[in-house]
């Protein structure tokens, strides 16, 4: 199994809690980090690529960079337009030119690498698009077929990661966007934390839809969504009333998502491509990435690891 | 040469570290940096529940018992513990006892007891103890003194012996037994081991790859850590050292003083002094440590990359 790492991270500097990329050394130290626990691929956000270049001379320079401490490269580019604006909505047509320059500027930034995944979310906060019908579905497919088709010229598979929060969460929403998009140009990934939060059992989901699975976010959730905390405005993340975290790394006690039995159905699917850990908010209540992340390591090396085996 | 992790790190407080889900976060990051042994510190009370013998035992049931919750973790056993006798705790009757006085050696040694048969239940080799008080604390050492606390660790370590633990004696920045010739003299006048705290002797002014090279024969344990600064002479001589010196509180205002392997400006050779054990073959426990230098999980994750990609460390675990 290839491990790659989505990042997420904070940690300490003199101007407080700040992600790495704050400056070279502190970018430095976390590579290290990742590197000592053996992960193999990293995911980074779209808004990242920018600072790296600046820090390493060229994101293929951080890469290089990366390679030095044992990774074999960077896997996946996360983008997204989790708030609706009057220039970016995938839900309205009119704003499809834009997001689309946007999604080719990005995948233009990793050119001449060999990332594997174009990671989007395929829509923006559930209260700004509802009702949601399946006529705005249909619109939101067309806008990644459209974008899913411009990155494999680029070598890079558009890959649809879905929130609790967002326009398509339901099963049945699910089920109609994957019907209005084409299996060759847009693909499915599975975080394990955002369909179980949403009532959808992310492991039913890869079964139906491991032709088009190309990712995964081992994450985990203490809580589903009874109380449509996901049409909270502006935003329910961090500010659902009455749930103050969200997404947990694999092994703490409560967590709802069955990682053993993913993992063996991940096996039993012949499925070789990365799985990746994704920390979301882990220093809620006073954690650290570094220890979620270990512990999710552990989880990884001595739970997940003999189910695999 | 074996390798094993400190956790004094973690307990950085009074009031944390206590419950035992916090304590297997600290084991399974240990675990997947690759370290399959740890090194616990003594400590005081129901909260510093991994630093009392009894303590453990209360909260784990039997030396069995807490193997157990280690390996529950993949942690497979204690390497070592450390034990400062003149550290006054509760279940002492907060007594404050001095290796220097022969009049307290009675009682030190028999306040030795519980962790010997602590760390002999728990099939660990090491009781790292700190030989005598601050310097600031006391009048120089003079001949008398140092022969006096010789004698003090060879009746414990007479004691641990019966039991099949050895005792070594961890020189630290701001002891009484400061000076390299201190040092010597301290061995000479006892058949304790030394444990080598590679920052602690840099700061203290000795270089440790040259006194390792010396005193290989003599070194039973090690504490691998960094250290960016070094006593400009007469630091450890502050009063309240611990606090002036060690969180600078006065002098020169250095509040962090360790640093993990590998750290920028570092003062520590220590691929020399790896390298150097390896020449001679040492046969004890290397224990990495970052004492209290910031974010444990970051810190632990910085050494095992330095191990592994500096010193050809093979880590244990899956991967």
């Amino acid at each position: 199994m290839k491990w790659s790492y989505m990042d997420h991270w904070v940690t300490e500097t003199p101007q407080g809690p700040q992600p790495p990329s704050f400056n070279r050394a502190h970018m430095d130290r976390y590579v290290k980090q990742l590197s000592a626990l053996g992960f193999q691929g990293f995911d980074t956000f779209f808004f990242y690529l920018p600072m790296l270049a600046g820090m390493y001379g060229s994101v293929a320079a951080f890469e290089r960079f990366l390679q030095d401490n044992g990774f074999d490269k960077i896997t996946g580019i996360f983008s997204a337009y989790p708030y609706a604006t009057k220039y970016t909505a995938p839900h309205v047509r009119e704003t499809h030119d834009r997001i689309f320059a946007d999604c080719e500027n990005t995948v233009r930034a990793v050119e001449g690498l060999s990332v594997e995944n174009f990671i989007v979310m395929p829509t923006t906060t559930y209260f700004q698009v509802e009702p949601v019908t399946p006529d705005k579905i249909k619109i939101m497919a067309d806008l990644w077929n459209r974008v899913g088709a411009m990155t494999l010229r680029h070598g890079m598979k558009t890959t649809c990661h879905f929130e609790f929060w967002g326009a398509i969460r339901t099963r049945e929403q699910l089920d109609l966007f994957f019907a209005e998009t084409d299996p060759a140009l847009v693909h499915f990934f599975c975080d394990t934390a955002q369909h179980t939060i949403a009532g959808v059992d992310p492991i039913q989901m890869f079964r139906d839809y491991r032709e088009r699975c190309t990712g995964f976010h081992f994450k985990d959730t203490h809580t589903v969504d009874t109380n449509e905390a996901y049409r909270t405005p502006p935003d329910p993340e961090l500010m659902a009333p009455g749930v103050d975290r969200w997404f947990y790394e694999m092994g703490t006690e409560g967590g709802l998502v069955d990682f053993p039995a993913l993992m063996r159905e991940i096996v039993a699917s012949g499925y070789d491509g990365w799985l990746t850990v994704e920390h979301d908010k882990a220093e809620l209540g006073g954690g650290s990435y570094a220890e979620a992340t270990c512990v999710a390591k552990w989880y990884i090396d001595n739970v997940l690891a003999e189910v695999a085996a | 040469m074996r390798w094993a992790y400190a956790l004094n790190q973690w307990n950085i407080r009074m009031d944390v570290f206590v419950r035992h889900e916090d304590q297997r976060r600290a084991l399974k990051t240990v675990s997947a940096c690759g370290f399959d042994h740890v090194e616990l510190a003594a400590g005081t009370g129901r909260w510093d529940n991994l630093g009392r013998p009894e303590v453990i035992l209360l909260n784990h049931g039997s030396h069995a018992g807490f193997l157990a919750f280690l390996r529950e973790c993949s942690v497979q056993g204690v390497s070592s513990m450390y034990w400062d006798p003149g550290q006054p705790v509760e279940e002492e009757g907060w007594a404050f006892r001095s290796a220097a006085n022969p009049a307290d050696h009675d009682a030190i040694v028999e306040s030795a007891k519980p962790f010997v048969d602590f760390l002999a239940g728990v099939g660990a080799e090491q009781l790292v103890v700190r030989p005598a008080g601050s310097a600031w604390m006391s009048p120089p050492l003079d001949h008398d003194a140092i022969k006096h606390i010789g004698q003090l660790w060879n009746r414990v370590s007479e004691l641990a012996a019966a039991s099949g633990v050895r005792v070594a004696l961890h020189y630290d920045c701001l002891g009484a037994v400061h000076t390299e010739a201190d040092l010597e003299s301290l061995l000479a006048a006892t058949d304790a081991g030394l444990a080598l705290d590679t920052a602690e002797l840099t700061i203290g002014g000795i270089d440790p790859v040259a006194f390792y090279r010396r005193h290989h024969d003599r070194v039973t344990h090690v504490h691998l850590k960094d250290t960016r600064y070094a006593d400009t002479g007469t630091e450890y001589l502050m009063p309240g050292a611990e606090t002036t010196m060690l969180r600078g509180g006065a002098g020169r205002h250095i509040e962090r003083w360790f640093y993990e392997l590998g750290t920028d400006g570092g003062l520590v050779d220590v691929k020399g002094f790896v390298a150097a054990l390896r020449e001679h073959a040492y046969p004890g426990w290397v224990v990495v440590e970052s004492d209290h230098g910031g974010n444990p999980a970051e810190l632990a994750m910085l050494n095992s990359w330095y191990l592994q990609h500096e010193l050809g460390w093979e880590r244990h675990g899956n991967r």
